[in-house]
């Protein structure tokens, strides 16, 4: 039903390819930073890949999160430590590691390929399919009615249209986040609190920490 | 470009990671090389929710609102793991800078001797 027209298809693999071509030099290059830019083109690649499948928030997260923030504090870590300016040396562990990832992509891509996954066209209702793609209306009492049922509704009910789930899915994203999974919505804020917290705790200089301390206990 | 495509290019991602994690002796490419894993898994969810339909569209209840959005919990899914791989992402580096402080070194064998 969702048609993948031939251009994406085309920018799929180009955009993969070169993906995976600058995640490889991540885990080969020497200087690091080298490997620190590589890894910023294969965080925006893979932002990219997320605009291919139609996901654009995740996309905007992606690149917001991964390119703008992580990215940086990678830069961050490559500058601030100096010794890592000599090289990162691979360890003896490397035929032990290429033998792990093979059989890690082997196995991953065996499943992939073996697997009746269900399709889209597995969707009988049309009224789901429609919402896919083309759009829905919800009423206020909770149903759910086709987009061109909008003249058949009775006055004074309060009708909300929205466009297919999988073309335009940042509003449902958003309505799922805080209904279906408000939970876990609060728990990652406190997550990433207690991690800002963490940090902290991590960097604060041992010396200075001590001194404040014996200061407090003195006064 | 079928879901198969897609699984295999999240899962060639997550083997590069893995390749990376355990080949590398800095700390700060085996974090680089964790991001990579991360980012594959975060492929695969997002790729589930593109082309595979949510159970509950497929069977015959009735169709609901919730039903309909149920098709972007791999969205979802994305946006959690992004926010948990971000913070482990600030801590891991933050342990680095604590170890580097200490031990003015960043390799990963001199992190199995170090006590504190």
């Amino acid at each position: 039903m969702m048609e993948v027209s031939t251009l994406t298809t085309v920018a799929f693999w180009v955009v993969s390819a070169v993906m995976l071509a600058l995640s490889l030099i991540v885990v080969t290059q020497k200087d690091v930073f080298r490997a620190a830019i590589a890894l910023a083109g294969t965080f925006l690649m893979v932002g990219v890949l997320y605009f291919i499948l139609s996901a654009e928030f995740v996309g905007v997260v992606q690149i917001l999160v991964y390119v703008g923030a992580i990215s940086v504090l990678m830069a961050f870590a490559v500058m601030f430590i100096q010794d890592i300016a000599s090289g990162s040396r691979p360890s003896q562990g490397r035929a032990v590691a290429l033998i792990v990832a093979v059989l890690i992509f082997a196995s991953l891509s065996f499943t992939a390929q073996n697997t009746k996954w269900s399709s889209m066209d597995d969707i009988t209702n049309p009224l789901a399919s429609a919402a896919m793609t083309k759009g829905y209306i919800e009423l206020s009492d909770g149903e759910v009615i086709g987009i061109d049922a909008l003249p058949m509704v009775d006055e004074g009910v309060a009708v909300y249209e929205n466009s297919g789930v999988l073309v335009d899915s940042t509003g449902g994203l958003g309505v799922l986040l805080v209904r279906e999974y408000i939970l876990a919505f609060q728990i990652i804020g406190l997550l990433l609190v207690a991690a800002l917290i963490g940090g902290l705790l991590l960097m604060r200089n041992p010396q200075s920490s001590s001194e404040t301390k014996t200061g407090d206990t003195s006064a | 470009m079928t879901i198969e495509n897609v699984l295999m290019v999240s899962g060639a991602l997550f083997a590069i990671g893995a390749y990376g994690v355990v080949s590398r002796r800095s700390l700060v490419t085996v974090i680089m090389s964790l991001e990579l894993m991360f980012n594959g898994v975060i492929i695969a969810a997002v790729a589930f929710s593109r082309f595979t339909p949510a159970a509950e569209l497929l069977n015959g209840d009735p169709l609901t609102a919730e039903a309909i959005r149920s098709a972007l919990t791999g969205h979802a899914f994305a946006i959690f793991v992004t926010a948990v791989a971000a913070g482990e992402a600030a801590l891991a580096f933050a342990l680095v800078f604590a170890m580097y402080r200490s031990s003015e070194s960043v390799e990963i064998t001199d992190a199995a001797e170090m006590k504190n």
